[in-house]
């Protein structure tokens, strides 16, 4: 184990005892799946009303040591006590009854579920009455307590956003007043608001005396937040921090292993080129959509802007023909465009990767060589073993250039990381002679290093005259990579930001609809 | 994405928004068209004695479709129902020869829970396939009932048909009453306990209720339980209104029970299902065949009806979502 001094030297030493007053005490937590090692001898504590953050690179195992936190997941060998009481048993129902409770980052609600069942049904036992009123009676007065009246606790989880859903499961994890709250990627989904707005549900708890586990990859907001921190690298301690004794760099080189930098690479100057725009929209109506118009050159880097739940998901989706949708004007690699659907989006030299790459993205028991060649895999064509082997080597080509980890084609796409997995979703589309690429997020939930290599892969993209549409929930990202940035408040754009205007502040101010009326809906001619 | 804002108040009561979740709408509309065209072709069905002999007649497919239904809500599919009802119906028929009715009854529902928490424990402890182990099950349940009783028979007395399959009041059949307590109890259960939440949950995402701190399994199992009990009494009021036990009596309720949960709107991918829907489209595809004979048609276009029923119910909300959206893009 290694400590950061205050002159950022790692130093190693001997695990220091938990003191006895700590709320929750990790000791030599291990966990083996067969001959996996995916947490070995990890021991921290977190003192109350003290925020403890858990980082490190994806597969670092903190998803796993917060799994074993909560009860989900029963360690191989060591042992967790909270307030004093051992809690091995894998039972989140008993980690829930000691205080501990968790927001887990794959989110447990029930999407057939209301808002209020979800709330309400955790707690108690099995046989015994419910009432649909009570509960959202008491889920509205929860809600509102927690700042989130926005949400209506009669409606179904299946029709939040993704961010109201994290919102819930948050709520869901602070409700019952905890002793200890683990946070596992709980800020992932929110913008810079529901970042804000969790962080102050956190001080209210910790001024309660809770101790708070807070996992994440935003380094930014460690610095807000985070009063210690034990950095994980493949399933060990790396090394601990506390408060105003780290640097970005620092975390990250203990996080990767190795020199790094959290820098981002700088867009390519747009090249000059002859060829008509990659996509050139007006007025585009769709669902959550009321007239956007939007002009992207070869190579241009086109960043979307905004909240979650503004448009963005209709936006790309409308673009790639998944959801109707009708413009004004419409051309697409300089051919007009009429009814979209997604196999013409793919024959005019569109990809899309999109929002949840489970979901939408994989077919995760289809190995990652069948799932590279999805979208060019047509009906009347070779398929299985004889077709990876004729694309070998363009799909060892893809795997190579973003350094995707895997025991080869024939791996299920399923057994990948998250990275790795967003990776493959975002290969499909290199070197395919691409006029447009449209981005939902590409970067959420996965780690430092996995993001370098996207950021690298986008850029090249662009260097090759290829149009980049990217929506980020991260800021910095559009700010520093970014050509251009258009910001979308409630279906329409509220600003669009370039050069010296384009700065996070700015982009943050246009999210929440701060910006003067006078920019937005700019002619584009 | 928020649902359509309707005008009117009673649209967006609680009780209709879940009907509209839970799909059940259109078999309840297709219900309330179905019984007037019978009653426009068939007059007679509200007298005394039709009412009687179509209550019979629908309530045991009635009972075995909430059976499959609850199966269907946690995500699986019961493949033995069938054979489940053969069995209870048995050994209700021949427990009848000995024992006084209660006991009767209890041997017969108890044969039926056997079989439920036989399925789901391999369903729900083990984790195989609701539709494999079920399939299997069905076999060696009709080989039993067959090995117990292979003809019909039983000891079944008139003063059970009364009590069964009479009438309580005039022109109120005896039978859907039962079949009235069979579904408040069964609602009471599903909307009104956390039990019944739980079911409904594990089928809409098992894994959300375990990470939850619930017994997932628990739940799955209880379901399985709960469909056989139905059952078994669905079981019980067949042999009633036949007045025998039968070997065969339910092969016949396997795929219409599975065809009344499909055109209820239930998701077979499981979490949604109403039960009123189920109630109301059992009644509807039971009484098919007899609104055919009255109707003069050949009764072996029976199933090309019912099929029809089914795909048109099923498809009118599909496509009345495709035009509600195109009619509304084109107005902007």
């Amino acid at each position: 184990m290694t400590v950061l001094t205050a002159d950022g030297v790692a130093t190693p030493v001997a695990a220091p005892p938990a003191p006895s007053n700590a709320l929750l005490v990790v000791q030599n937590l291990t966990k083996h799946y067969g001959p996996v090692v995916a947490v070995q001898d990890v021991s921290f504590y977190c003192l109350p009303g003290e925020v403890h953050a858990l980082i490190g690179e994806n597969g670092a195992g903190k998803s796993t040591i917060a799994k074993m936190l909560a009860g989900a997941v029963v360690p191989t060998s060591g042992s967790v006590t909270a307030g004093g009481i051992a809690l091995v048993s894998g039972r989140i129902k008993d980690a829930r009854l000691a205080g501990v409770s968790c927001a887990f980052q794959e989110l447990a609600l029930v999407p057939d579920w209301t808002v209020a069942e979800n709330l309400a049904l955790p707690d108690g036992a099995a046989l015994r009455g419910f009432s649909q009123r009570k509960s959202i009676h008491a889920a509205t007065a929860l809600l509102a307590g927690l700042e989130l009246d926005h949400i209506d606790a009669r409606a179904l989880v299946s029709s939040l956003s993704l961010a109201d859903r994290q919102f819930v499961e948050i709520a869901r994890a602070i409700t019952g007043a905890p002793k200890a709250l683990i946070l596992d990627e709980a800020s992932s989904a929110l913008g810079p608001p529901g970042v804000e707005w969790l962080f102050r549900r956190i001080r209210e708890l910790t001024a309660l005396g809770t101790s708070v586990i807070y996992v994440s990859h935003r380094l930014s907001e460690l610095a807000v937040i985070a009063d210690r921190g034990t950095v994980l690298r493949d399933g060990r301690v790396a090394g601990e921090f506390s408060r105003g004794n780290w640097s970005e760099d620092q975390l990250i080189s203990m996080m990767a292993g190795r020199e790094a930098s959290k820098a981002f690479p700088s867009s390519p100057p747009l090249p000059v080129s002859s060829k008509p725009d990659v996509l050139r929209i007006e007025n585009l109506v769709a669902e959550g959509l009321n007239g956007i118009s939007i002009l992207i050159k070869p190579g241009e880097i086109l960043g979307v802007g905004g909240l979650q739940g503004h448009g963005q998901r209709e936006l790309l989706r409308a673009l790639f023909g998944a959801t109707p949708a009708s413009a004004s004007k419409w051309m697409l690699g300089g051919r007009p465009v009429r009814r979209l659907t997604p196999v013409k989006a793919v024959r005019l030299g569109a990809g899309y990767v999109p929002e949840d790459r489970k979901v939408e993205g994989l077919a995760l028991e289809l190995g990652v060589g069948e799932n590279l060649l999805a979208p060019w895999l047509k009906p009347f064509q070779r398929g299985g073993r004889p077709r990876l082997a004729s694309e070998k080597t363009w799909i060892s080509g893809v795997i190579a250039s973003l350094s995707i980890r895997t025991r080869g084609p024939l791996e299920n796409a399923g057994a990948l990381s998250g990275g790795n997995q967003q990776k493959i979703v975002f290969g499909r589309w290199t070197d395919r002679s691409r006029t447009l690429i449209l981005l939902h997020d590409p970067t959420r939930g996965i780690d430092v290093r996995a993001k370098q290599e996207l950021y690298k892969a986008i850029i090249e993209l662009s260097r090759q005259g290829v149009g980049v549409l990217w929506f980020s929930t991260e800021v910095e990202e559009l700010v520093n990579i970014c050509h251009r940035v258009v910001v979308l408040y409630e279906g329409k754009i509220a600003d669009e930001l370039e050069g010296d205007r384009l700065t996070a502040e700015a982009v943050v101010g246009a999210a929440v609809g701060v910006a003067s009326p006078g920019v937005s809906q700019r002619e584009i001619s | 994405m928020t649902l359509p804002t309707a005008p009117s108040r009673a649209w967006n009561a609680h009780g209709v928004t879940r009907l509209r979740r839970e799909g059940a709408v259109a078999p309840v509309a297709a219900f309330l068209v179905f019984f007037i065209v019978y009653v426009i072709i068939n007059p007679g069905l509200l007298t005394r004695f039709q009412l009687q002999s179509a209550a019979n007649l629908v309530v045991p497919l009635a009972l075995a479709a909430l059976g499959q239904l609850i199966i269907v809500l946690v995500g699986g599919i019961d493949i033995s129902i069938g054979a489940i009802m053969s069995l209870s119906n048995v050994v209700f028929a021949l427990s009848m020869e000995h024992l006084p009715v209660p006991l009767a009854m209890l041997a017969g529902i108890g044969a039926g829970l056997a079989c439920g928490l036989f399925n789901g424990f391999l369903v729900a402890y083990l984790r195989l396939p609701a539709i494999a182990v079920t399939l299997a099950s069905a076999f060696i349940i009709g080989s039993i009932t067959r090995e117990i009783m292979d003809r019909p028979g039983g000891g079944i007395t008139p003063a059970f048909y009364l009590a069964t399959s009479g009438e309580l009041l005039p022109y109120l059949p005896i039978s859907i009453f039962w079949l009235a307590i069979v579904g408040v109890a069964l609602w009471l259960v599903l909307q009104r306990s956390a039990l019944g939440r739980h079911i409904y949950g594990v089928g809409s995402s098992a894994d959300s209720v375990r990470a939850a701190g619930l017994n997932a399994r628990g739940a799955q199992l209880a379901a399985f339980a709960l469909s056989s009990v139905i059952v078994s009494f669905g079981a019980i009021m067949l042999a009633g209104s036949t007045i025998t036990g039968d070997p065969r009596s339910g092969d016949s309720y396997l795929l219409s029970s599975i065809a009344a949960v499909a055109l209820a709107g239930a998701a077979f991918t499981g979490g949604r299902g109403s039960i009123l829907g189920t109630i109301l489209a059992a009644c509807t595809l039971g009484l098919v065949g007899s609104l055919l004979f009255f109707a003069g048609v050949n009764s072996y276009w029976q199933y090309v009806i019912s099929a029809l029923i089914v795909i048109s119910v099923v498809g009118v909300p599909v496509i009345w979502r495709t035009t509600y959206l195109a009619i509304r893009r084109v107005r902007s």
